[in-house]
């Protein structure tokens, strides 16, 4: 098997270890091989608390994806999440040198280096420079510089770091299988990549990935990432205020949230109850089903007004032409595309991957976008055309510490 | 009343059934009554009768009247009562005709149009004089549907209230509390029909159905013994497991039950339970114990249990009861209370009387209203009622109680009178506020995620459930 185009996803998230097998194709279209998953334990909020058991459920889900497809897993793209996880714009400039105009790409890799030349706390390290576009000597909106002539070199970066040692505990979890890390890749940037289309893009469109643990959002604007971030607030949330408001255990109010669930609310009888069967440790109990919707509707409501509150402190918010797009797994909850519309007072959908062939059952669900996006990613970086947007060079930058 | 109906008190296990007849008068009510006929019923026949021989024609009774053939000549009374009441009255010998043999009427007629509002009570009179037990099924129109109608159909109600033995009425505006706001009309209105034919085949049910504990016309009529008042409906079936909760449950959610909360202040409460060959007595043990906690001990229960094989392995509960109208509500609830504080009424009048006439006198009470304002409301009224009534009380001992029957309740005589009444009801909500204080504490809880890194955004944290940080009440 040609294993050189085959690229393996692996997410690690707070309600299941999920790994993608995808192959790539010439013609830039990815076919899903396989798809494994477990039920991760030792994870909160996207980060590994119980790194022996985390472990265990990484290796249990390789596994899983390696009978499911048929091939020998070596190396994967490995996606990160976390509240640790942080985002800012910055400019880097070059000046050329006076014997020299055209601009080459050393240049271009040098103004990269100069964007990262802000002071980000000491324990922190870059995840991602992704572009916005260039700058020639003032002639804005340069979307590849190399070749051009110029003297003045400048370029706008979304940057994106996180605290090293906490991304380094997942990689230190994956190697430890062992299995190579390609790269490391914010989650929410993976499923970007699956959710939106070019086109999309470059009209304007707000990510939203409602996973277990987190939920990450990604703004892209005139085809680049403007604004990014990774809130601790999941779906875990949402099963821990159902356990709690209505005394039920874990399980049951995961349950309870996955086939009752919405966050619409006044819409259904006053007075309408759901019944709960009686299990071993749990006598039967009946709950208003406006109660149970009460709690999501709160909890997804200032989830998302938090997010608005955040993209409102730059403009880009305004200039959405594709809108919203909400994916992972949450995004299965009803209704709540509406919700998000009512407060982002923009068109909202629930996406999930569309982009790929193969195992489609698999990719018709949101839950799986960061894994599968992180093959298009993947696929991006390695077909490495000069495009803006999608550049990881994590690796390069790690491949010291590793 | 009560007295007419044990002269129809109905014989131990009627071995043959009572003829009952349900007539429906104008278009609401052809409306309910086809649901009923849909619906299935046995041992009664249906009548209907109204103006408009359009919707007569469309209607399945077996049985159909045409009122004002010369008068209205087969259109509708127009929403004139008068003109549907004349109508009935043309055809007056063909309406008792029709009624002619039942014992038991019941009479649906939506309230606020003509036929509804103008021949039903003039229908339910004939039913009346023909010797028949006539309980009214009436519907209320929605308010959107103008205060006219509304007008027109209370006034209706009060004619129905004073000829009928019993008046079950259902207001449409309640119904649609109901049904789902994104619901359409139609399913508003189709509630209002499945709960009137409900009820209507319960009751029927009720009374022809031989019964081990036999409920009879008497039982009902004393349920629903509150003039102008609610009525409180629930019937429900089960076939399951669980059969008897869930039958309960099923009727206590009945539109015209609000979900059992009403039904602890009401005065009486007619419940039975039937049930195929298998109902246990444990079964309606457990199905009594739980409507137990619904209704305050005061309350008369009067249950009836009947076997009916034709219900095989479902077991249907039906519970009727009423209410006072809304406003005398309070005196019914608190009537111990009330017997109590009956006594003390004149006294809270006396100080109150003299105002007016010695004008030196006002200065104590400025004196009582601060000193109530530095101490504990509870306590003061005490000393006040004890310190100024003896010297005025030789005085008015005797106007005191004249005054009383006048029953002329002055605005400034029901104040303190109201007074003792608020007292208790701040003393439910500090309780109940305390309870929420309860809540605020366990807020502190976070859950799963007790143990990892808190998520504090905006000074927040954010893994304590929403609901408890913005004190929004769940349950």
């Amino acid at each position: 098997m040609a294993s050189n185009n085959l690229i393996i996803g692996l997410e690690i998230g707070t309600s299941k270890i999920c790994v993608v097998v995808g192959e790539s194709r010439p013609d830039g279209t990815v076919k899903i091989l396989g798809v494994g998953q477990t039920p991760s334990r030792g994870i909160r909020k996207g980060e590994i608390v119980d790194f022996e058991t985390a472990m265990k459920c990484v290796h249990e889900a390789v596994v899983d994806a390696e009978q499911k497809s048929d091939v020998m897993i070596r190396s994967v793209y490995v996606a990160v999440a976390g509240s640790h996880l942080q985002s800012f714009n910055n400019r880097g400039c070059v000046m050329l040198p006076e014997d020299r105009d055209e601009i080459d790409e050393q240049d271009v890799e040098d103004v990269r280096i100069s964007a990262r030349e802000v002071s980000i706390p000491a324990q922190n390290a870059f995840l991602h420079s992704l572009i916005h576009h260039y700058h020639v000597d003032g002639q804005d909106g340069v979307l590849n510089p190399v070749g051009m002539l110029g003297h003045k070199l400048e370029a706008d970066f979304h940057i994106i770091h996180g605290v090293r040692t906490r991304i380094q505990n997942t990689i230190r979890c994956v190697k430890e299988l062992p299995l190579d890390v390609e790269d490391v890749v914010f989650g929410g940037l993976a499923s970007a990549q699956v959710v939106l289309t070019q086109h999309q893009k470059d009209l304007g469109a707000l990510v939203i990935d409602v996973g277990g643990g987190t939920t990450d959002y990604v703004l892209y604007s005139e085809g680049a990432v403007r604004q990014s971030g990774c809130v601790a607030i999941g779906g875990d949330h949402i099963t821990n205020d159902i356990s709690m408001g209505l005394r039920i255990p874990m399980a049951r109010a995961e349950k309870l949230k996955i086939d009752e669930g919405s966050c619409i609310l006044g819409n259904c009888l006053p007075g309408e109850m759901i019944s709960l069967k009686d299990d071993s440790g749990f006598a039967g109990k009946e709950i208003e089903r406006e109660t149970l919707n009460t709690i999501i509707h709160l909890r997804l409501r200032e989830t998302f007004e938090l997010l608005k509150r955040r993209l409102d402190e730059e403009p880009f918010i305004g200039y959405l032409g594709g809108g919203i797009f909400i994916t992972g797994g949450c995004s299965l909850l009803s209704g709540i595309d509406h919700l998000a519309e009512e407060i982002f007072e923009l068109p909202a959908h629930v996406a999930h991957a569309q982009t790929a062939s193969g195992v489609t059952s698999a990719v018709e669900n949101p839950q799986f976008s960061t894994a599968i996006g992180l093959i298009k990613y993947a696929q991006a970086v390695q077909t490495d055309r000069p495009r803006r947007g999608i550049r990881g060079i994590f690796g390069k930058i790690f491949s010291g510490i590793r | 009343m009560i007295q007419l109906s044990k002269n129809y008190s109905l014989p131990e296990r009627a071995p043959e059934f009572i003829p009952i007849k349900i007539v429906s008068v104008g278009g609401a009510g052809l409306n309910a009554l086809d649901r009923i006929v849909l619906d299935g019923l046995e041992r009664a026949d249906v009548v209907a009768i109204n103006t408009d021989v359009q919707s007569l024609a469309s209607s399945v009774a077996a049985h159909k009247v045409q009122l004002g053939r010369t008068m209205t000549r087969g259109l509708g009374a127009g929403g004139d009562p008068e003109l549907g009441y004349q109508a009935a009255v043309e055809s007056a010998d063909e309406i008792r005709e029709a009624l002619a043999d039942a014992r038991m009427i019941f009479i649906c007629a939506g309230l606020g149009g003509g036929t509804g509002s103008g021949a039903a009570p003039y229908i339910a009179q004939l039913a009346r004089d023909i010797g028949a037990l006539v309980v009214a099924f009436a519907t209320l129109p929605f308010s959107f549907e103008g205060k006219r109608r509304n007008a027109q159909a209370r006034e209706a109600l009060a004619r129905f209230n004073d000829v009928a033995n019993a008046v079950i009425c259902f207001e449409n505006d309640q119904m649609g509390d109901f049904v789902p706001p994104q619901a359409g009309i139609h399913q508003a209105f189709a509630v209002a029909d499945s709960t009137i034919s409900q009820s209507v085949r319960s009751i029927v049910n009720l009374i022809q159905r031989p019964g081990l504990i036999h409920i009879g016309f008497d039982d009902l009529l004393a349920a629903l013994r509150n003039r102008n008042g609610r009525c409180l409906f629930g019937f429900g079936e089960s076939d399951s497991d669980n059969r008897a909760h869930e039958a309960l449950t099923q009727a206590l959610k009945n539109p015209l039950m609000d979900r059992g909360r009403m039904l602890e202040e009401a005065a009486r409460v007619l419940v039975q339970v039937a049930g195929g060959p298998g109902m246990t007595l444990s079964e309606v043990e457990i199905l009594m114990q739980e409507l137990g906690r619904h209704v305050s001990e005061q309350t008369q229960i009067l249950f009836g249990a009947a076997v009916d094989a034709r219900l095989g392995d479902r077991l249907a509960v039906t519970i009727i009861s009423s209410l006072a109208a809304d406003h005398d509500l309070i005196p019914q609830q608190t009537q111990p209370a009330l017997s109590a504080a009956s006594e003390k009424l004149p006294v809270w009048e006396q100080p109150q009387e003299i105002l007016p006439r010695i004008e030196i006198e006002p200065e104590p009470t400025p004196m009582e209203v601060s000193e109530p304002a530095e101490m504990t409301p509870f306590e003061e009224p005490a000393p006040i009622e004890t310190v100024p009534p003896p010297p005025v009380e030789p005085i008015l001992s005797k106007s005191a109680p004249e005054r009383t029957r006048y029953g002329e309740p002055e605005p400034v005589v029901s104040t303190p009178h109201k007074t003792p009444a608020k007292e208790e009801k701040p003393a439910a909500e500090k309780s109940v506020q305390a309870k929420q204080e309860v809540l605020q504490f366990e807020a502190v809880t976070r859950g799963r995620f007790e143990k990892s890194e808190p998520t504090i955004v905006e000074g927040e944290d954010l893994d304590v459930p929403t609901y408890l940080r913005k004190k929004i009440k769940v349950k």
